[in-house]
C-alpha cells in the first residue's frame, strides 16, 4: 500500500510529530523552519505559540502558498546556506521531516547550531522493524523507486546519535513517536519517527 | 476610471546629491481611491524608465490608452483602490510633467537642456517626500515599482525608514550591474550620434527621435527574453511570404522594435531619457560603505522582494543578493522567483501571480494597521 516507511499519521488533523514540535517551542519565540512546504507547520506555531516564524522553501508554488497564509519566507536552497543569519538570530532552527532530502546534512546542521540557540530535527526511523523487515526481504531501504519521491538517505536513531558527535551537538531532548503515541520501550525497533532537540555542545 | 493628472510646484530649493541645485520643483502625480482616516492606507507606486504619473485609468473620456499598469491597479486589482489610496507620481528629470530638461529654467527663461543638474534616484525619493508631506501623510503602507521603480522603493526604506512600513521589490535591485550600464550608455550613445541631439539643444528645432528611437529599441531587447521574442516572432516575416533582399524592414521583431522606437519619440523626450538612465546607472546603495548589508542598518519596512527566471536585465542573482542583505540585518524579508518566460517585462506582464502575491502581503499588514493607535509623527506641509 504505501509507498515509504509509515510516517506518522494525520488524527483529526493533528500530527503527532508537527505537535511535538509545537510543544517543544516555548511561546513567543524565533523559529526558522528550513524547507517550510507550504508553511502548514509554521502556522500552526505561530497560532498555539505566538512565535515570530520564519522559513526557507525551493518551490515557488510552496512559498506563495506561505506567503498567502502570511507567513515571511524566503525562496531558497537550504544547503546553499544559512550564512546570512547571525549567530543565535533564532531561538530553534527546524528541519523537519527534511534531513532525509539533503545531499550533505553535516554543513546544514552545523549552520543550524550556528544560527539557532537550539536545532529540532525529526525524521523517520529506518530502524523501525518493518523497515528492517522490508529490507531483509530485499525491498530496500527508503522510498521504492517508483514512488516519485526524490532521492532520500535512510537514516536510524543510532546513526543519527553518533552523527551529533560528528557535528559537535549535544542532545538535549528526545521523543520517539508512532503513528499515534509516544513510544517508550525500544525505540530503536519500534519509533516510526525520531525528533531531537539539539544545541551546539 | 477617470481620474487627472495633478501638479504641485515647490518653491523650495533641491539640494541634490551632486552638490548643484534645482530653484524650485514641480511634481507632476495622481492620486486613486480614498485616503482613510487615520491615514494609514496610501501606496506610492514608483514607476520606471518610461513610466510617468499616470499609472492606471482614462485621463478622459476619449482617452484611448489607459495608464502604464492599468491591469494591476484599480477596484479589485492587485493595488485595489477600494482599499488603498494610491499615489504616483512622474519622477523629476522625466518629461511627463515634473522638472526635468525639457522644463524652463526660472532663471534663464529657456529649457534647461544639458544644464539640467544630474539627478539620482535618491534625488528622486526626496521629491517625493514632499508630496507625501503635501498631501498629509506620515507613513506609507507600502512602497513599490519594478525595474527603478523597485530602485526607489529600496531607496525609500532606506532614507525614510519611519515612513514606509514595507516595500515590495519587483525585478529590481540594489545596484546597477555592469552589464545594465553598458546597455543604458549604448543607448545614450544612439541619442549623441544624432546630429538632431545638438548637445541637448534641440528644443526649438526637431529632437533626435533616431537616436531615441534606437535607445528605445535596445531597451525593448532588454526587456524580452530569447524564449519570448521566438514565441512572439520566431523568423515570421512582416507582411510577406519570401525575403525581399533589401533592407526593409522584413521580420516581424524587427517591424515591432521600429513601432515600438517610434512610438516612443512621440511621448518621450531624448534629454529625459539621459538623465534617467544616468540616475539609474548611480544607483548603488553600497556607494561608499563597506557593504551592501551596511546599507539597509537603519531600514525597518517590511520587504517583499520579487524576481521573474527569465530577467537577463535585472537576474534573479541581483535580488538574490538584495535578500541576502537585507536578512544579514534581520528585516523580515519574503523573497521569491516566478517562474516566467516574459523577461524582464514579467513585472508589467504576471499580474494575476502579483496580484494574489501583492493581496496576500497587503492583507497580512493591513489587520495590525486596524489594531495599531495613531501616533502621529507630524510633518509640516511644507510646499
Amino acid at each position: 500500500m504505501s509507498s515509504g516507511p509509515n510516517i506518522a499519521l494525520t488524527i483529526n488533523g493533528h500530527r503527532l510529530d508537527h505537535d511535538t514540535i509545537i510543544n517543544i517551542v516555548e511561546p513567543g519565540t524565533r523559529v526558522l523552519d528550513l524547507g517550510c512546504g507550504d508553511g502548514t507547520l509554521l502556522v500552526k506555531m505561530v497560532q498555539r505559540r505566538q512565535v515570530v516564524a520564519r522559513g526557507v522553501e525551493l518551490s515557488e508554488t510552496n512559498v506563495r502558498a506561505c506567503i498567502s497564509r502570511g507567513l515571511s519566507v524566503r525562496q531558497g536552497n537550504i544547503e546553499e546556506g544559512l550564512a546570512d543569519y547571525r549567530n543565535k538570530a533564532f531561538d530553534y532552527v527546524l528541519l523537519s521531516q527534511t534531513l532525509a532530502f539533503l545531499d550533505r546534512p553535516e554543513p546544514v546542521v552545523r549552520e543550524m547550531l550556528r544560527v539557532g540557540k537550539h536545532a529540532i530535527i525529526s525524521f523517520e526511523n529506518c530502524g523501525f522493524w518493518r523497515e528492517r523487515l522490508r529490507a531483509l526481504r530485499g525491498a530496500g531501504a527508503g522510498y521504492e523507486l517508483c514512488s516519485g519521491e526524490p532521492r532520500t538517505r535512510a537514516i536510524s536513531l543510532r546513526q543519527f546519535e553518533s552523527f551529533t558527535n560528528c557535528v559537535n551537538a549535544r542532545i538535549e531532548r528526545v521523543f520517539y513517536l508512532g503513528n499515534t503515541h509516544p513510544i517508550r520501550v525500544l525505540p530503536v525497533l519500534r519509533a516510526v519517527i525520531g525528533v531531537y532537540v539539539i544545541t551546539q555542545a | 476610471m477617470l481620474v487627472q493628472t495633478q501638479s504641485v510646484t515647490f518653491q523650495r530649493e533641491l539640494r541634490l546629491q551632486s552638490g548643484a541645485v534645482l530653484p524650485q520643483v514641480t511634481l507632476a502625480y495622481e492620486t486613486y481611491g480614498q485616503l482613510n482616516q487615520d491615514r494609514s492606507n496610501a501606496i506610492y507606486i514608483l514607476h520606471a524608465l518610461s513610466g510617468d504619473a499616470h499609472v492606471a485609468g482614462y485621463n478622459s473620456s476619449d482617452d484611448t490608452k489607459p495608464g502604464w499598469w492599468e491591469d494591476a491597479v484599480g477596484p479589485g486589482k492587485a493595488f485595489d483602490t477600494d482599499r488603498y489610496f494610491v499615489i504616483c507620481s512622474n519622477v523629476i528629470g522625466g518629461c511627463r510633467g515634473s522638472t526635468g530638461p525639457a522644463s524652463i529654467n526660472p532663471v534663464t527663461g529657456k529649457p534647461y537642456g544639458l544644464s539640467f543638474p544630474v539627478v539620482t534616484v535618491a534625488d528622486m525619493v526626496e521629491t517625493q517626500r514632499w508630496l507625501l508631506d503635501y498631501l498629509g501623510i506620515d507613513q506609507l503602507l507600502t512602497v513599490t515599482g519594478g525595474s527603478m521603480g523597485g530602485m526607489q522603493a529600496l531607496q525609500w526604506a532606506v532614507s525614510y525608514p519611519d515612513r514606509v512600513r514595507s516595500a515590495m521589490i519587483l525585478a529590481s535591485t540594489a545596484r546597477l550591474s555592469a552589464q545594465t550600464i553598458a546597455l543604458n550608455e549604448v543607448a545614450r550613445q544612439a541619442i549623441y550620434a544624432d546630429p538632431n541631439w545638438n548637445h541637448g539643444d534641440y528644443y526649438n528645432s526637431a529632437p533626435p527621435n533616431a537616436g531615441l528611437a534606437v535607445a528605445r529599441m535596445i531597451g525593448h531587447i532588454t526587456y524580452l527574453s530569447d524564449t519570448s521574442m521566438r514565441d512572439k516572432f520566431g523568423r515570421r516575416l512582416q507582411e510577406r511570404e519570401r525575403f525581399g533582399y533589401d533592407f526593409n524592414t522584413e521580420f516581424a521583431v524587427e517591424s515591432y522594435l521600429r513601432y515600438r522606437g517610434n512610438a516612443f519619440t512621440r511621448r518621450f523626450d531624448a534629454n529625459s531619457f539621459l538623465y534617467i538612465t544616468k540616475a539609474m546607472d548611480y544607483f548603488d546603495l553600497s556607494y561608499g560603505l563597506p557593504s551592501l548589508a551596511d546599507a539597509f542598518v537603519t531600514a525597518k519596512a517590511k520587504f517583499l522582494v520579487v524576481s521573474y527566471t527569465s530577467d537577463w536585465l535585472y537576474p534573479s542573482w541581483q535580488s538574490k543578493e538584495l535578500v541576502r542583505s537585507l536578512l544579514q540585518n534581520g528585516l523580515d524579508t519574503t523573497y521569491v522567483e516566478i517562474e516566467s518566460d516574459y523577461g524582464h517585462d514579467s513585472f508589467l506582464l504576471e499580474v494575476d501571480r502579483l496580484a494574489e502575491l501583492t493581496h496576500d502581503f497587503l492583507t497580512q499588514l493591513a489587520p495590525a494597521l486596524h489594531q495599531t493607535v495613531s501616533t502621529p509623527n507630524h510633518i509640516a506641509a511644507n510646499p
